[in-house]
């Protein structure tokens, strides 16, 4: 039967409205859809910061002089918090063990007098390394204290021979941070979870609405249908993602821009347009988990196996750049690992297509070959 | 309870569970799997950070003090750049993370004993990054001001430059790392992953199969049968937590033999915490359950109560001191971190239950808890 391209376009708009309605009418989904775009988004922005901060840790000073205390008092907020002086090393340890503090730094008796001598004396730090990312920034910092702490004890003595008005040679550093001056935690974590949540439904939902069909029965309804398969995905896909862009136009201007102050440097219009494809990208993936699943259970173990790797390796939390090779290629058809890019490019930094079109092309060629994986295999997969 | 009636509800559960070949076969191979990514794949340290060099000086001096950060293991040199103007298109595509701009003179200052100031430009949009960039380029910045000194002053001083290099750094900083001596990512890494892993998939695994019997109607057979609520409960999540018991024993072994983490602690302590710990993740999956009646916004509610929190709140990637009050109160009221304490204390610290009886009691409560909201909120007599 030669239908018209009105009559196609007919059938998709009723299609779609049809998804949105049995979408919306599942309450505790939409709670939670809009939970996960305001909610979430806020506790995991006002909460996390993913800096040094407040790092207990106990003295043990067997010195007692100025120049002790001295070194302690660098030891100060906001990256290290003194919580305690204990001299007993079975205590130390049994603190570190309880984990009730983080680092331990010990002076050894006639560290003052030996440094007014010029004699070379050594301080001890342990450091709990059980989270090793947290260990040893805790370890970089406190090195970098030590050595300022020294370098000036050094350069006092030497100013004795070469008098107090000389000017020393040296590197000062000048660090200018772009797009995030103040280096503020609140932007990142919340637009990351902004993207996690877009990532998450836009895999998730048109793969579990399509095999939900299948374990329902419904899908034989809509294969003796006159629609091809494209009719039948398609719909699902757009409404699915006219969900997710109403919740990431909740959670822009609900609770990015009016809490978190998060800036919008570029253009809304072109953002609108990517994340929609990026949304299509995504779901072309949950097209094909939806074509080699049949309940629901296995789609969410599906889900599961591409949606983590995808969540933690894309080069959010971790950067890109120090993973291992192969994943930084296996990333490559992870499409968060462009739309990255796209939003803290037009969000932060203010660029257009000029500078992201390889991102954008990215998603184009990865959502097209997805979707034609999922196209192919959807007739076949009744083919039983 | 009648332990016959338990057992056939297990036994149909588990007859279910069997038959789904393909379903089987992700319960037991997706977390391996993601172990297997992640524990290679996982690289949390900030290494070969990409970053250019502008060198208005070029001169034998300013080029020895290029080679400290294009030698780095930490920065990945991409050349060195004419115009200062390129640095804004190369960090907006994302192709350099930094830049530095050694000025004009600065070997000429430095040798008539004068400070000089290189700035470093460093892309904000990831604060940590950011600042362990900046930490980087003041270390090497230091070191070098401390080799120019040295050279300076050992005209003053008629000694070698070499022995007034050491006498620069008059305190030497004796780090000891704890409990993971090589830093090694994958050892604090791969035990937390059991926790991680295990909060990812048993809860989504319970939720869905007590849902699937509500979105499917067969539920109404366990209504009218005379099987109790406590009794279906029991045996519904039975087998979950029998499959997120072998789960955890998998990744406890990949975790030692495969990742080489030390396993200091008992054994059978690991293994009470690890039956309470599976008992509280099908616990969260049978609470969701009572709440949701399609599978659909079971797997999404599971997701966003207990993946994403799980991947944020646990300490795994953000350490737990550096969280606000809100995210802290998350991180306690959800059983990840405190088994992700009772892991580490097993692993790499080698205590046992007089030190980790305060988590253990937790996790206790929680499961507790979980288990009797659950079971008051299930109810054989469902409105409508």
């Amino acid at each position: 039967m030669q239908s018209s391209l009105k009559t196609i376009l007919y059938q998709m708009q009723v299609l779609t409205a049809k998804e949105l309605i049995q979408l919306t009418r599942d309450v505790m989904l939409m709670i939670f859809v809009v939970w996960g775009f305001t909610m979430d988004i806020f506790v995991a922005g006002s909460g996390l910061k993913i800096e040094l901060e407040d790092a207990s840790y106990v003295v043990s000073d067997l010195d007692q002089s100025p120049s002790s205390r001295e070194l302690i008092y660098r030891f100060k907020q906001p990256e290290f918090r003194l919580d305690g002086v204990e001299d007993n090393d079975a205590k130390l340890m049994s603190m570190l063990d309880h984990g009730t503090t983080m680092l331990v730094l010990s002076i050894p008796p006639k560290f003052g007098s030996d440094l007014a001598k010029g004699h070379n004396t050594s301080v001890q730090l342990l450091v709990d390394t059980t989270n090793s990312v947290l260990g040893s920034l805790a370890a970089g910092y406190a090195g970098q204290l030590v050595i300022e702490f020294a370098m000036s004890k050094a350069m006092e003595k030497m100013r004795m021979f070469t008098g107090s008005g000389r000017s020393m040679p040296g590197v000062d550093s000048a660090h200018i941070m772009w797009f995030n001056p103040n280096g503020v935690d609140k932007w990142f974590v919340p637009v990351t979870e902004l993207m996690t949540m877009i990532t998450m439904l836009s895999i998730l939902l048109p793969a579990a609405a399509m095999v939900r069909e299948k374990e329902r029965g419904t899908v034989e309804q809509l294969l003796v249908s006159p629609l091809n398969p494209l009719q039948i995905m398609f719909p699902k896909v757009i409404a699915m993602t006219a969900v997710i862009l109403v919740g990431v136009t909740i959670s822009i201007f609900g609770v990015l821009q009016p809490i978190f102050h998060v800036p919008f440097r570029g253009s809304y219009v072109l953002f609108y347009v990517l994340t929609a494809i990026y949304v299509f990208s995504s779901a072309g993936f949950g097209l094909v988990i939806s074509t080699i699943t049949r309940n629901l259970a296995q789609v969410g173990l599906v889900v599961i196996m591409f949606l983590a790797p995808m969540l933690l390796l894309s080069g959010t939390w971790i950067p890109a750049e120090a993973l291992p090779e192969v994943i930084q290629w296996l990333m490559l058809i992870s499409p968060l690992h462009y739309f990255i890019d796209v939003v803290f490019g037009i969000m932060l930094k203010g660029v257009g297509l000029n500078v992201l079109w390889e991102s954008v092309l990215g998603l184009v060629v990865l959502g097209t070959a997805v979707f034609t994986i999922g196209l192919l295999r959807f007739r076949r997969q009744f083919a039983v | 309870m009648n332990l016959s009636r338990v057992s056939a509800v297990i036994a149909k559960e588990w007859a279910e569970l069997v038959r789904d070949r393909l379903f089987l076969i992700l319960a037991f191979f997706v977390p391996p799997g993601l172990m297997l990514v992640f524990g290679f794949g996982m690289n949390m340290d900030v290494e070969n950070i990409p970053f250019v060099i502008v060198d208005y000086d070029r001169t034998p001096m300013s080029r020895d003090y290029a080679y400290r950060y294009i030698d780095s293991r930490y920065f990945d040199f991409k050349g060195y750049i004419i115009n200062e103007h390129e640095i804004d298109t190369m960090i907006g595509r994302n192709d350099i993370r930094a830049a530095i701009i050694i000025p004009e003179n600065f070997s000429k200052h430095l040798s008539d004993g004068r400070r000089v100031s290189v700035q470093t430009i460093i892309d904000g949009m990831i604060p940590l990054r950011a600042k362990i960039t900046m930490g980087y380029v003041a270390a090497i910045n230091g070191y070098f001001t401390r080799e120019v000194l040295s050279n300076h002053l050992s005209r003053f001083l008629g000694k070698p430059p070499e022995s007034v290099f050491g006498m620069l750094m008059p305190v030497d900083l004796e780090m000891r790392y704890m409990y993971n001596q090589g830093l090694k990512s994958v050892w604090s890494m791969a035990p937390k992953l059991i926790m991680l892993l295990l909060m990812m998939i048993p809860p989504l695994l319970t939720a869905v199969g007590v849902v699937r019997e509500k979105e499917r109607g067969s539920i109404l057979n366990i209504y009218g049968s005379s099987v109790s609520r406590g009794e279906f409960l029991v045996g519904k999540v039975s087998p979950y937590i029998f499959i997120a018991m072998i789960n955890g024993l998998v990744l406890w072994a990949m975790a030692l033999w495969i990742f080489g983490a030390p396993f200091e602690g008992s054994m059978l302590f690991f293994l009470v915490a690890l039956m309470i710990y599976a008992a509280c993740t099908a616990g969260i999956g049978l609470l969701v359950s009572v709440f949701v009646s399609s599978q659909i916004a079971a797997i999404v509610v599971t997701m966003i109560v207990s993946l994403i929190p799980s991947m944020l709140y646990s300490g795994i990637l953000i350490p737990l001191s550096s969280m606000g009050p809100a995210a802290q109160a998350l991180a306690y009221l959800a059983p990840a971190m405190h088994f992700a304490k009772i892991v580490d204390g097993c692993f790499l610290k080698g205590v046992g239950p007089t030190v980790l009886w305060g988590p253990l009691l937790a996790l206790g409560v929680y499961a507790t808890v979980l288990f009797t909201l659950g079971y008051s909120l299930f109810t054989k007599r469902p409105k409508v």
